[in-house]
């Protein structure tokens, strides 16, 4: 497999070819951006995205 | 009163005369759609109309006479950015097809109609809600610049005094750009106070609903309507207290100013600091303590916004992309919807773990002070096709500097609010920027109600 389609595959691009290069090249700007963000170390920060699990059954079993 | 002068009123002037049977809301869309036809083919800030405006005009009247009056949206023309759904016109959201799934109305449209508003119809946003231009309307202050965006239709709908007021979107600041360069009220309100079923999605965490209008008085009234549950949507704050109005006149003098001079003074247009400066001198004559400080962490915030934008639309776009429909979007639309592919799951959560840390930066400040003040955008109107502005010795894209100062807003989730504080040396309007912590939206109503009571340029319309 070409390292480009393996590439495509990883990121699950389904584009062609010539328009993922056009791509690429959009995204360096905004990659320069996202590169100052991954020089953070930020491990000790839960992110702001918080899970919880349904608990419906809880307050059905209330009433 | 003729037409135009009618057209020009704000709801506060509106209501009244509407409840005393002085007006007609018959009269008031005939003035209204009269406006729209003679003008806004300058504009374009209408993608549809809706067919029966007339006839809803005639039903409040009916129903004033009757005795059931609702309160001051009855009667009311009101539009709405093409991204809510509503039931009698299609949801095109910046494309040339309907949005599948969106043939009934939004929970906002609901809202609004309950409270007896008419929705007169759709205006134009950028595709998608992913851009800050709205092509092709024109900002009715020179109708050669760009009028905003996402929801630029909106603004200058209100600015060519098409409707008193209309709903938009905001993301990044798509109510506050095109609140700023219109010369309209905005209010972005705290992200989940306003429920957001029925409006095509951008970025799930970080969409707010929300109305433009002429004047103060009309955004609090415009979106006490509009706070509430909303089952449909999962970020909904739920029924929490709303009262913007009752306040709306109490003095200001026990709040403290809070100025960010980092991030929110760097690289502005000359007029634009000059103005903002002037109008926090003129709050602290009405009394209010001003306080400066800085915010860690906002020299990354570029990144974690692009971040959770790009990849949240990736993510709705997915089929699309994938059954090759992107092909058909405008080309800017076409190639972010694509490039959120290469954002990575630990660069995304990495934005999200900045977010966090901003949000808490943020509180810190708000014990010190009761709200934030500052520009909305960086520079005013810009042309229609220009590309990069010149700011001191740098030239910057014009896309970049559009949203600098309210996308910090948008990932913390914080109210925030545009008015008019004064006109740049070409007459375009400038942008203040008011923001408050969660659900404080009464305080931000507060102080930028008493700011706007000390000018001159009270729902002021562009002269078309």
């Amino acid at each position: 497999m070409a390292k480009t389609d393996l590439i495509r595959d990883v990121f699950g691009i389904t584009l062609p070819a010539e328009r993922v290069a056009d791509n690429l090249e959009a995204y360096a700007e905004i990659l320069k951006e996202i590169e100052k963000l991954r020089a953070l170390n930020l491990k000790d920060i839960h992110p702001a995205v918080v899970f919880k699990p349904n608990t419906d059954h809880l307050a059905a079993a209330d009433d | 009163m003729t037409d135009r002068e009618l057209a020009n009123l704000a709801i506060e002037a509106l209501a009244p005369r509407i409840q005393s049977g002085a007006l007609s809301p018959v009269e008031l869309m005939d003035a209204l759609l009269a406006r729209i036809e003679g003008h806004d083919d300058q504009v374009k800030s209408f993608v549809c109309l809706a067919g029966d405006a007339r006839a809803q005009a005639e039903r409040a009247e009916k129903a004033i006479k009757a005795g059931g009056y609702k309160g001051p949206l009855h009667g009311v023309p009101i539009a709405v950015k093409d991204n809510y759904a509503t039931a009698d016109m299609p949801t095109l959201a910046g494309t040339d097809e309907p949005i599948a799934g969106l043939e009934s109305d939004s929970h906002a449209v609901s809202r609004l109609r309950e409270a007896g508003a008419i929705i007169i119809g759709k205006t134009n946003m950028h595709q998608f809600a992913w851009g800050n231009e709205t092509p092709p309307t024109r900002n009715p202050w020179d109708l050669d610049a760009v009028p905003g965006g996402s929801s630029g239709g909106s603004g200058a709908a209100i600015a060519a005094g098409f409707v008193p007021a209309a709903l938009g979107s905001d993301t990044g600041g798509s109510i506050r750009i095109p609140a700023s360069v219109c010369g309209t009220v905005g209010i972005k309100p705290t992200f989940g106070r306003v429920g957001r079923s029925g409006i095509v999605p951008h970025s799930w965490s970080l969409d707010t609903a929300g109305p433009l209008a002429a004047t103060v008085a009309d955004a609090a009234v415009i979106t006490e309507v509009l706070s509430g549950g909303d089952d449909d949507d999962p970020a909904s704050a739920g029924d929490l207290a709303a009262d913007f109005t009752s306040a709306l006149n109490a003095p200001v003098g026990d709040l403290r100013i809070g100025i960010c001079r980092n991030h929110f003074f760097d690289g502005l247009e000359t007029d634009v600091g000059d103005l903002v400066m002037a109008a926090i001198a003129e709050l602290a004559k009405l009394g209010a303590k001003t306080v400066e400080f800085e915010v860690p962490n906002l020299q990354y915030g570029l990144a974690s916004i692009f971040a959770i934008e790009l990849a949240s639309s990736t993510a709705w776009h997915d089929q699309a992309v994938a059954d090759g429909t992107t092909a058909g979007y405008a080309a800017d639309v076409r190639t972010l919807v694509e490039v959120g592919r290469f954002v990575t799951a630990p660069d995304y959560l990495k934005a999200e773990q900045l977010r966090r840390a901003l949000i808490d930066d943020v509180a810190r400040c708000f014990a010190e002070v009761d709200v934030i003040v500052g520009p909305t955008t960086p520079l005013t109107a810009w042309k229609i096709g220009q590309r990069t502005v010149r700011i001191g010795e740098i030239d910057e894209s014009v896309l970049a500097a559009s949203w600098r100062l309210t996308y910090p807003w948008n990932l913390v989730g914080i109210p925030a609010i545009s008015l008019c504080c004064g006109f740049d040396g070409r007459g375009l309007p400038v942008g203040l920027q008011i923001a408050a912590p969660a659900f404080r939206e009464a305080d931000l109503f507060r102080l930028a109600h008493a700011y706007e009571a000390s000018q001159d340029w009270k729902g002021i319309r562009a002269g078309l």
